[in-house]
């Protein structure tokens, strides 16, 4: 059963670290072939929200320490908190004038 | 494959897609443009500092990782602040 437990733990933490890897290249092709600001935004706060969540999930699961844990759960609400706050000014300071 | 080598083909992936942000950031383009490929490689770098506290079972790495997005989002607006500044001086 434990082994059982393990080999799930494992499966579950690869796939959220390869869809967090696939954002970020999806991300990098992004911002080389949009043609805006705000769409290359667009682009690149997709692994600073979802990429981010995914691998600090996997990390978690892997892990599986209270102090960890803490410290992975810290990690992502201080990116969910402020990603949207900078993407904001950034784009505020790209508007046509 | 084990879980050790499938996570260091992910550190790679990671390490790829920064190299193609970094070739953004030195392109030639705008303060915003590059203001904006700096946040992503910030959030990519936070990612692989999770993936290798994961790879290594080290829980200290994610201290790192902590003050890792503390700083991207710190630069992030600090550029923000500074280009605003300067459109308003030209203006």
């Amino acid at each position: 059963m434990s082994e059982f437990v393990g080999i799930a733990r494992d499966v579950i933490s690869a796939i959220a670290f390869i869809a967090g890897a696939i954002l970020a290249i999806v991300a990098s092709i992004g911002l080389h072939r949009l043609g805006d600001t705000r769409s290359r935004m667009h682009a690149a706060t997709k692994p600073a929200t979802l990429g981010v969540l995914c691998c600090g999930v996997g990390a978690m699961v892997h892990l599986a320490e209270v102090s960890d844990v803490t410290k992975v759960l810290v990690i992502i609400i201080l990116q969910l908190v402020t990603a949207p706050v900078g993407a904001h000014m950034l784009g505020r300071s790209a508007r046509e004038k | 494959m084990t879980f050790e080598q499938l996570l260091l083909v992910v550190l790679a992936l990671l390490a790829l897609a920064a190299c193609v942000i970094v070739a953004r950031i030195v392109r030639p383009g705008s303060l915003a443009d590059r203001a904006v490929a700096f946040d992503a490689l910030a959030s990519i770098i936070v990612c692989g500092v999770l993936v290798d506290a994961a790879r290594t079972n080290d829980g200290l790495r994610l201290d790192l990782a902590v003050v890792l997005g503390l700083l991207g989002f710190l630069t992030s607006v600090t550029v923000a602040r500074f280009i605003e500044i300067q459109d308003g001086q030209e203006s």
